[in-house]
């Protein structure tokens, strides 16, 4: 056998390098956020999860007297808006992705295939500041329509109710990570083997339950994978949010009814971006730290869940 | 029966119409938007803060520039990166746990936010060692140093689109056919030439998408512009940036980029001076369009060329008439 010539070899080094620097960043990145977060999650314990207050204790750590910094923070309010508006895009994107995924994949005429799919890569690839610019224009006004001066005016002890609010934040959010899902939907239905499909159309059954019955359960690990990766994106998205959801900590009160949707709330992400002029006061940058800590695992678990999911040696269709 | 067949494949129409729609609409609005503003004042001009009138005045140069100087470096840095990185899962590592291991580190990356990856770059690069990667320095008194630049926010840059860029390059590798390598070692091909002459022209292609993926997040990203660029309205680097000698001094400047021109010229920061912001928006759409056309073209080209050329364009026609078969039931 010949011998492998030292070069070939050193290459192969090289890029092994490369490619471990590469891998390894992700743990530098998770090292870092958690390390400058754990000072003021190990003072709140439990605490950051379940008080609230964010803005108050913000302005009086901003104003505290040198010596006495407070480094006990609530954070419920974000992660309630974390949730609440993920959620609802993800229900929102949920709905329209399914029902695009479906479309393009079947019923969606050989012609029409192209533009509709540019459309949605297109759509996916908007920058998210421009959905926030177009958001705050187009829905945020629409949004106040709803709201009666009358309304508005009785609110004004609890909050302000400018448009800003929740509802606008799902719909700016769940139009935003659409694209991404029906991309990724539309793969997974893609990889259902023919056969499948022809047997069930061969046994009489009509296209509409053979796609409910057979196809959607056959894909079922790519979508739902699909869901997550975009459940992912929709829990880091800030800037959007921070545009079109209100800039207030605010905890919808589901007490007050539809009204519920109209309140301000502010994410975890939103509110790294929006307090970042903290930045170098070392407890509130540590607070910062801390729901990126928590935007972080979210979107660690996510995609570990979605990997674990669509990994290749289970059956049905993945994307991919 | 019938009606829950006809009701189903209503919802999807709609919903395939509604989606259309939406990005047409989009499009269509920020044209509507945005054109009056643009005229060459606005493209030739830098931002301008006055402090009468509307607040801000001046034109787009600056963040433009900004944007463009920011991906070239950021793709600099992350496109053999990342083509290092595709050849070696998909050439080198085999199906073991350590590859395995590997990927899924750069899966979970591709799931970090901009946001958190930003306040990555923010601590690495408050480290007082790497101070010299930036000019303007803020936070020096706690012991800190943080630096904003062109260099730091495109080293940040490029570990956001690295696994990205990877991803997309790797795919394009693993679908070289075969026989290509084959056909390489039959000749006494080493193996690394074989990569260097026949499987990554053959998946040119695949790394072309990639590039363009990696300059659109990096075209369309806020966060690491806002904390480790600046995000400084006015541009604060030498007055003569095209001189060779201020190259240096201007890669060390803080600046900003038409992303966060837009958020600070939107209603909501602090320009609130929605036409300009529109007419930015509309640069940023027109670009990002640009660039996929540019690709779409690429892949078109090599596409014919494939099927002028070699046997493969057939088989690919071959594949497509069975593709299609489902459609035509």
């Amino acid at each position: 056998m010949r011998k492998i010539p030292i070069a070939e070899t050193l290459i192969e080094k090289m890029l092994f390098i490369f490619t471990v620097a590469g891998s390894l960043v992700i743990f530098f990145v998770i090292f870092y956020i958690f390390s400058n977060g754990l000072p003021v999650l190990k003072a709140s314990g439990l605490s950051f999860f379940t008080t609230g207050g964010w803005d108050g204790q913000f302005t009086s750590a901003w104003t505290a007297a040198p010596g006495q910094e407070i480094w006990r923070f609530g954070a419920v309010e974000l992660i309630a808006g974390t949730l609440l508006t993920t959620g609802g895009a993800l229900l929102v994107a949920g709905l329209l992705g399914m029902g695009c995924a479906v479309f393009l994949a079947e019923f969606c005429p050989p012609r029409l295939r192209r533009p509709v799919e540019a459309c949605v890569r297109l759509l996916a690839g908007i920058p998210p500041v421009i959905y926030g610019v177009v958001g705050y224009t187009t829905v945020v006004p629409l949004v106040q329509s709803l709201i009666s001066d009358q309304l508005a005016l009785e609110m004004v002890r609890i909050c302000v109710l400018d448009g800003t609010s929740l509802l606008a934040g799902i719909m700016v959010l769940g139009i935003m990570i659409t694209p991404i899902f029906v991309i990724l939907a539309t793969d997974a239905l893609e990889t259902v083997p023919l056969a499948y499909k022809a047997a069930s159309l061969a046994l009489g059954v009509s296209h509409w339950r053979t796609i409910v019955k057979i196809m959607i359960p056959v894909a079922r690990r790519g979508i739902l994978a699909g869901g997550i990766m975009a459940a992912g994106m929709a829990a880091g998205e800030f800037i959007a949010m921070a545009m079109v959801a209100g800039g207030v900590a605010f905890l919808p009160n589901p007490a007050h009814g539809l009204l519920f949707f109209l309140e301000p709330v502010r994410t975890l992400a939103a509110n790294v971006f929006i307090n970042s002029e903290v930045l170098g006061k070392a407890n509130m940058e540590s607070a910062l730290f801390a729901c990126a800590s928590v935007i972080l695992f979210i979107c660690i678990i996510f995609s570990l869940l979605a990997q674990l999911i669509n990994r290749p040696n289970l059956k049905g269709g993945r994307s991919r | 029966m019938k009606r829950e067949m006809g009701v189903g494949r209503l919802f999807c129409w709609l919903s395939g119409i509604l989606t259309t729609s939406i990005c047409l609409g989009i499009l269509i609005y920020i044209a509507v938007r945005g054109a009056p503003a643009l005229n060459w004042d606005f493209i030739s001009k830098s931002p301008e803060m006055s402090l009468l009138g509307d607040g801000l005045a001046g034109g787009i140069l600056s963040p433009l520039l900004g944007t463009l100087g920011l991906v070239t470096l950021g793709m600099l840095l992350a496109l053999p990166w990342a083509a290092a990185m595709a050849v070696y899962y998909a050439e080198y590592a085999g199906d073991n746990w350590p590859a395995y291991i590997l990927r899924i580190g750069n899966d979970v990356l591709a799931g970090v936010p901009t946001i958190v990856i930003a306040l990555f770059g923010l601590v690495i690069f408050s480290y007082p060692e790497l101070s010299f990667l930036s000019i303007k320095i803020e936070g020096v008194e706690n012991g800190k140093a943080f630096g904003r630049s062109y260099l730091v926010a495109s080293i940040t840059m490029a570990v956001m689109v690295l696994p990205y860029v990877t991803k997309s390059v790797e795919e394009a590798i693993m679908a070289v056919s075969h026989t290509y390598r084959e056909a390489a070692y039959a000749l006494g091909v080493s193996k690394w030439r074989t990569i260097q002459k026949v499987v990554l022209p053959a998946a040119y292609r695949g790394i072309v998408s990639g590039a363009v993926l990696g300059v659109g997040r990096i075209a369309s990203d806020v966060a690491i512009v806002w904390f480790c660029l600046g995000a400084t309205i006015t541009y604060s680097g030498p007055e003569n940036w095209w001189q060779p000698q201020n190259w240096a001094a201007t890669l060390r400047s803080a600046g900003n980029t038409l992303s966060s021109y837009i958020y600070y010229a939107s209603p909501v920061g602090e320009g609130n001076n929605a036409d300009r912001a529109y007419g930015a928006a509309l640069v940023l759409i027109l670009m990002i369009l640009l660039l996929n056309a540019v690709a779409n073209y690429v892949s078109r080209l090599s596409r014919i060329k494939s099927r002028l050329f070699n046997a493969r364009g057939a088989e690919c026609d071959g594949e497509n008439i069975i593709e299609d078969i489902p459609s035509r039931i």
